[in-house]
């Protein structure tokens, strides 16, 4: 998976989770001030990113993350 | 008849399955093996089960005192998996579960979740952080929760509320600075904590330093739609505020201060805390000087019963624990 794949892919788990539709999700898009979710979503996101890609990304790694470009970034890292 | 001796006696009149994903612990061998003893809970202990067995022998502990999941058993396992990811609303599928479920925390809430098991009880090896992750992956949220909390139960030599004695008291350890729907959120899951482990009709406060619009502030809006929000969400539960300490728990205060009908003004067994600051304040203050004892914090918000033990707690602070979640595991069935 090339890192537009991966950038789609995250984009399209992060409006999943957070009951969203893409098309109003960018990799600027801020978790704590666009998104405003609860943890429970972070969770629901981490798991996602588990079952679709494979890759088990740390809850407070996640949480960490300002943006979703930042989340790319970590993922990639364990991919 | 102690608040502890009666939770006791209500465990072993109803005693519960309980998994304990770290009990090669001693601590937490130790602590179940007494409860199950006892007749409060049927432990099930969960890990690599040849390791379990061998460190129970070693302890002195009669191996037909628990029953083992071994996390190895690969069929058991891939049992355990299919039934889980049948059930809807759970977010783990199939290989991601399986590499989760290696960690015996994990294993212990998979079993949970499909009904093997009514608590699992770890923290003393797993951080907080762990267990709250887990459950929130694994058991999931209540519905129409979105908050992970905890109350506490304080019983206050002297103090002559409602419930005697008793006072149930939170957030005052998960939640550092609550939105008004968080304390919405904390107060809900409060209300139905103290129904199913005491059998209480809740009667639910929202604290703060103003009594029905006395001061004025972005604190006390916050917790004035914190319960608008909880009279929303769950117009059943006699939630009302926002009260000054005294006027929720004193009668004769409340008489002065509260001039409109109340189901909770002046007789509150349950109070919440605006934030986490005034919540560990608060709870010193009724251990330093009212000499109280306090039970818990007792997680709450989850879809079921999951436990954090602190990991300086002695045994005996660990089985009452063990003994109050399996009474509030038997509580939640009944309702």
């Amino acid at each position: 998976m090339d890192r537009k794949e991966l950038e789609n892919k995250i984009i399209e788990l992060v409006a999943v989770s957070y009951n969203k539709q893409p098309s109003e999700l960018s990799l600027e898009t801020n978790f704590k001030n666009d998104l405003s979710g609860a943890s429970i979503q972070m969770v629901a996101l981490v798991a996602e990113i588990e079952n679709e890609l494979d890759a088990m990304i740390a809850l407070q790694d996640a949480a960490a993350c300002n943006t979703i470009g930042e989340l790319v970034d970590a993922v990639e890292a364990e991919l | 008849m102690s608040v502890l001796d009666g939770i006791y006696a209500k465990a072993k009149a109803n005693p519960q399955k309980v998994a304990f994903p770290e009990a090669t612990n001693e601590k937490m061998m130790q602590a179940a093996y007494e409860a199950g003893r006892e007749g409060c809970i049927l432990p099930v202990l969960v890990g690599n089960a040849e390791e379990i067995r061998t460190l129970a022998k070693e302890r002195g502990y009669e191996a037909s005192a628990f029953t083992i999941a071994d996390i190895n058993e690969e069929t058991e396992k891939a049992r355990i998996i299919a039934e889980y990811v049948a059930l809807p609303d759970t977010k783990l599928r199939e290989k991601a579960l399986g590499r989760r479920m290696q960690n015996p925390l994990y294993y212990a809430m998979a079993m949970q979740k499909i009904g093997e098991v009514s608590v699992t009880f770890a923290g003393i090896d797993n951080t907080t952080g762990d267990v709250l992750l887990a459950g929130q992956m694994m058991i999931g949220l209540a519905p129409g929760i979105q908050t992970v909390s905890s109350i506490g139960l304080c019983d206050i030599p002297g103090f002559e509320g409602s419930e005697g004695s008793l006072l149930a008291v939170g957030d005052s350890a998960v939640c550092t600075n609550p939105t008004s729907e968080q304390l919405a959120d904390i107060a809900i899951s409060a209300c139905d904590t103290v129904k199913s482990l005491l059998s209480w009709e809740p009667r639910c406060a929202f604290v703060c330093y103003s009594t029905l619009g006395s001061g004025q502030g972005e604190l006390i809006d916050k917790v004035t739609k914190a319960l608008a929000i909880a009279n929303e969400k769950r117009p059943d539960l006699a939630i009302d505020g926002e009260f000054q300490f005294d006027a929720a728990i004193s009668r004769e205060v409340a008489k002065k201060k509260v001039r409109r009908e109340s189901k909770v003004a002046g007789k509150a067994n349950v109070i919440i805390w605006p934030d986490l600051n005034v919540g560990n304040v608060g709870v010193k203050l009724i251990q330093q000087f009212g000499h109280a004892d306090a039970y818990g914090p007792m997680l709450q918000g989850f879809n079921g019963i999951v436990c954090d033990c602190s990991r300086g707690a002695p045994v005996s602070e660990i089985k009452g624990n063990i003994v109050i979640s399996a009474v509030r595991a038997a509580g939640m069935d009944k309702a």
